[in-house]
C-alpha cells in the first residue's frame, strides 16, 4: 500500500500541475467579458480571433525573449488568442505542430519557418483547411509565397545595403581592402545580407575591394577562428576593413584582429544587429557601425499583420511589412531609440 | 525489512484488484500502463482535441516512437545507440540526393544501405574492439552530423519530386498516413522478433547477464551486430519518412529526436542496463509522451515548461521501479530507526 502511495503521489501531483497549467492556458484564452453589456460582449466576441504562432524559438533564445512578450502584448491588445509553439529549429517537430494547428481549426497561423525548404506541406494543409497563413522573421522561398498572405520581419537585403552604406561613408574615397564574413551557408538571411552588401559596395564605393569572403555559423567563436585564418592568408598589412553579417561575427573578427596586437578601432568594420554584444563595441569605436534589428518590432508586427488579414484590412495581395534598417554608429549608439534588445 | 514488504504484497494480492496490481508491478511495462492511464485521463479532461484529432496525435506518437522502437533493440542488450539522431539526418540527405539523381525507390534503398554500414561500424567498435557503446556511438553521432552537412553542402536538400512527397504525407487508409502504418508495421515486426524468434529472445539474455549468455552458447557479438542494425535501420527509415513528408532533407534534423526516443523507452519500463524491457513498453512510452506533447502544444505551454513535465514523467518512471522503491523505503526506515534509537538513548 505504501509503495502504491509512493507511485501515485508524484503522478497525481504532476497530473494536478498539468491540469492547473492547461487550465490556466484555457483561462487566459477566454476574453474577460464579466460585467460588460450584451452588445459590448458580442462586439468583443466578434473581434476575438484564435491564432497559432508556429515559431522555431521562444524564451530559450536571446532574440525570442524580447520577441515573445511584444507578440503576446499586441495579441492581447488586438483581441487575439495566441497559442505559441517552439520547434527548436527542428523541421519535423514544426511540421507536427502545424498538423496540430490545422486540426485545431484556428482563424489563422503565423509561421516562422524552422527550415524554409520544409514548410510547403504545412502551407498546403493550411490552405486546404482554409486557414490563412502569414510569415514572420524569415520569408518563404519564392515558389511557396503564393500560399501565404504576407510577410513581416527584417528586410535582410536592406540590412546588407545599410551596412555597406556605413562602410562607404567611413571609407570615403580611399582605396580599401576588406574581408567579408558571412553567416552560415545556404541560410536565406545570410544570402540576402551578402547580396545587399556586395551590390551596394559595387554601386556606391567601388574603391572598396573585397579580398576574400568566408562563411561562419553565426557564432563569435567560429568567426574569430575564420577571421584569423583569413588574416593569415591575406596578410594583416593588406587588410583595412571587415564586413560581418552579424554583430557576433563582428565581435569574433575584432578579437581576431586584437590577438595580432593591433587596435580594432584603426580598421573599418561594420556589422548587423545592434545586439547587446555589438552596441557596446560601436560605442567604444571598435565597430564603426551596425544595423538595428528590433526583436520587439518583429514580434509585435507579426500579430498586427495577421490581424489585418483576419479583419480584411489587408488587401487580397500578399502583404509585406518590412522592418526599417536603422543605422547605428558612434553618433547615435547610446540613443534610447536604438537601445539593443537582444 | 524487505521480508516484511514481500509478505505485505503477497497478502494484498488477494482479490482481482490486488492481482492486477501485482501483475502490473511484475511486468516491466506495468508502470508505463499506470502512467499512460493517468496522462490519458488528464488529457481527456483538459484537451479533448488530442483524441478528436487522433490522427494528428498518432502522427506525433509515430514521429517519436519509430526511432524509440529501434533503439529498444540495443537497450534490451544493455547497449546505447546515440548515433540514431545523426543516422536519421544523414539517411534523409542520402535518400533525397540519390532520389533527385535517380528515383525515390533507389534513394530509399541507398539510405537503408548506408544505415547498415553505419550500424556495422558501431557494432564493430562495441562488440569487437570493446569500446563502451555510449562513447562509440557518441563519436558516430558527431561524425555523421558532419557527414550530413558535407554531402548536403550545409543546406537543406529539396526533394525534386515534390508531388510524391506531398502525397506521401496524406492518409491512405482511413485517416492513417504511411508514417503511422509503417510505425505499426515496425512495432509488430519487432514485437514478434523479440518475443517469438529465438534470436530476438536472446537479446534479453545478452542484456541480463552477458557472461551467462556466453556460457549458454549464445553468439553475443552477433546479437550485438543484429541489434545495432535494427536500431540504425529503423532510424534511417524515420529519416526517409521525414524527408519525404517535408519534401526536403535537413542535415541538422533529429535534434529533438534523441532525447525523446530515450524518454519513450525509459517511460516504457526499459532498463538501460539491459535484460529488462519490452517493445510493447516502448510503444506505451511513446504514446504517453506523444499525447502529453500534443496536449501541452495545444495548451500553448512553452518548451521549458514542457521539458519540466517530460522530465517529471521520466523521474516517475525511474523512481517507481520496484528496486528503487525498495531502496527508498529502506533508507527511510533506516533514518526512522536511527531517530528512535537516539531518542531511546
Amino acid at each position: 500500500m505504501r509503495k502504491s502511495r509512493l507511485v501515485l503521489a508524484p503522478a497525481a501531483l504532476l497530473s494536478a500541475a498539468a491540469l492547473v497549467l492547461t487550465g490556466c492556458a484555457t483561462e487566459a484564452e477566454e476574453p474577460a467579458s464579466t460585467g460588460s453589456t450584451t452588445e459590448a460582449a458580442t462586439e468583443a466576441e466578434a473581434e476575438t480571433f484564435n491564432v497559432y504562432a508556429l515559431l522555431p524559438q521562444g524564451s530559450d533564445q536571446a532574440y525570442g525573449t524580447t520577441y515573445l512578450p511584444q507578440m503576446e502584448a499586441v495579441a492581447a491588445e488586438l483581441g487575439i488568442n495566441l497559442t505559441i509553439t517552439n520547434s527548436q529549429y527542428d523541421a519535423d517537430k514544426q511540421a507536427s505542430e502545424c498538423e496540430i494547428a490545422v486540426a485545431a481549426r484556428p482563424d489563422g497561423i503565423i509561421l516562422w519557418p524552422a527550415v524554409g525548404d520544409a514548410v510547403r506541406p504545412c502551407l498546403e494543409a493550411a490552405a486546404a483547411a482554409g486557414i490563412p497563413v502569414t510569415v514572420t522573421n524569415s520569408d518563404l522561398f519564392d515558389a511557396d509565397k503564393d500560399l501565404s498572405r504576407g510577410f513581416s520581419g527584417p528586410d535582410t537585403y536592406g540590412q546588407g545595403v545599410a551596412s555597406a552604406e556605413i562602410m562607404c561613408d567611413i571609407v570615403g574615397d580611399a582605396s580599401v581592402n576588406i574581408i567579408q564574413l558571412n553567416g552560415s551557408i545556404g541560410n536565406s538571411t545570410a544570402i540576402d545580407r551578402d547580396n545587399g552588401f556586395t551590390d551596394t559596395i559595387a554601386a556606391n564605393c567601388p574603391n572598396v575591394t573585397i579580398l576574400d569572403e568566408q562563411n561562419t555559423d553565426w557564432t563569435k567563436a567560429t568567426a574569430q577562428q575564420v577571421a584569423s585564418e583569413m588574416i593569415t592568408a591575406q596578410g594583416l598589412e593588406n587588410i583595412q576593413g571587415i564586413y560581418a553579417a552579424d554583430d557576433s561575427i563582428a565581435a569574433g573578427a575584432i578579437d581576431a584582429l586584437e590577438a595580432r596586437g593591433v587596435d580594432a578601432a584603426d580598421y573599418f568594420i561594420t556589422g548587423i544587429g545592434n545586439t547587446f554584444m555589438g552596441n557596446p563595441l560601436v560605442a567604444e569605436g571598435k565597430l564603426d557601425g551596425t544595423v538595428f534589428q528590433s526583436s520587439s518590432w518583429d514580434g509585435g508586427n507579426a500579430v498586427r499583420l495577421m490581424h489585418s488579414v483576419l479583419t480584411g484590412a489587408a488587401g487580397a495581395e500578399r502583404q509585406l511589412l518590412l522592418m526599417p534598417s536603422v543605422k547605428v554608429t558612434m553618433d547615435n549608439a547610446t540613443d534610447p531609440s536604438v537601445a539593443p534588445e537582444w | 525489512m524487505s521480508n516484511q514488504s514481500v509478505i505485505k504484497m503477497g497478502s494484498e494480492a488477494k482479490g482481482p484488484l490486488g492481482k492486477l496490481r501485482v501483475t502490473l508491478a511484475r511486468r516491466t511495462e506495468g508502470r508505463a500502463v499506470g502512467l499512460f492511464i493517468i496522462i490519458a485521463t488528464v488529457v481527456t479532461l483538459t484537451q479533448p482535441l488530442v483524441f478528436t484529432a487522433y490522427q494528428v496525435t498518432l502522427g506525433r506518437i509515430a514521429l517519436i516512437g519509430l526511432v524509440a522502437l529501434g533503439l529498444t533493440a540495443v537497450i534490451l542488450m544493455g547497449e546505447l545507440d546515440l548515433s540514431v539522431a545523426s543516422t536519421l539526418a544523414v539517411s534523409g540527405v542520402i535518400m533525397t540526393v540519390v532520389a533527385n539523381e535517380t528515383n525515390i525507390l533507389i534513394g530509399v534503398l541507398a539510405a537503408l544501405a548506408a544505415s547498415v554500414v553505419i550500424s556495422l561500424i558501431n557494432a564493430f567498435f562495441v562488440a569487437i574492439v570493446g569500446i563502451n557503446s555510449f562513447i562509440a556511438t557518441l563519436g558516430m553521432l558527431f561524425a555523421l552530423r558532419g557527414f550530413a552537412l558535407v554531402i548536403s553542402d550545409e543546406q537543406p536538400v529539396k526533394l525534386l519530386n515534390v508531388e510524391f512527397g506531398i502525397a506521401f504525407g496524406q492518409p491512405i487508409l482511413g485517416p492513417l498516413t504511411p508514417r503511422i502504418l509503417i510505425f505499426f508495421a515496425v512495432f509488430i515486426l519487432l514485437q514478434v522478433f523479440v518475443t517469438r524468434v529465438r534470436v530476438g529472445r536472446e537479446f534479453l539474455a545478452v542484456g541480463g547477464n552477458r557472461q551467462a549468455a556466453y556460457d549458454a552458447g549464445i553468439p553475443v557479438k552477433r546479437r550485438i551486430f543484429t541489434g545495432f542494425i535494427i536500431s540504425g535501420g529503423v532510424a534511417a527509415l524515420a529519416g526517409v519518412i521525414n524527408s519525404l513528408e517535408r519534401t526536403a532533407a535537413d542535415p541538422t534534423a533529429g535534434s529533438t529526436v534523441l532525447l525523446a526516443s530515450f524518454a519513450a523507452a525509459i517511460i516504457g519500463g526499459n532498463y538501460l542496463k539491459g535484460g529488462k524491457g519490452s517493445i510493447v513498453g516502448t510503444l506505451i512510452g511513446a504514446a504517453s509522451l506523444g499525447m502529453l506533447q500534443v496536449a501541452l502544444t495545444i495548451s500553448g505551454v512553452q518548451v521549458p515548461v514542457q521539458e519540466i513535465f517530460i522530465g517529471g514523467i521520466l523521474l516517475i518512471a525511474v523512481i517507481t521501479d520496484p528496486s528503487s522503491l525498495r531502496a527508498v523505503w529502506g533508507s527511510i526506515n533506516t533514518v526512522i530507526q536511527g531517530l528512535k534509537n537516539s531518542r531511546a538513548k
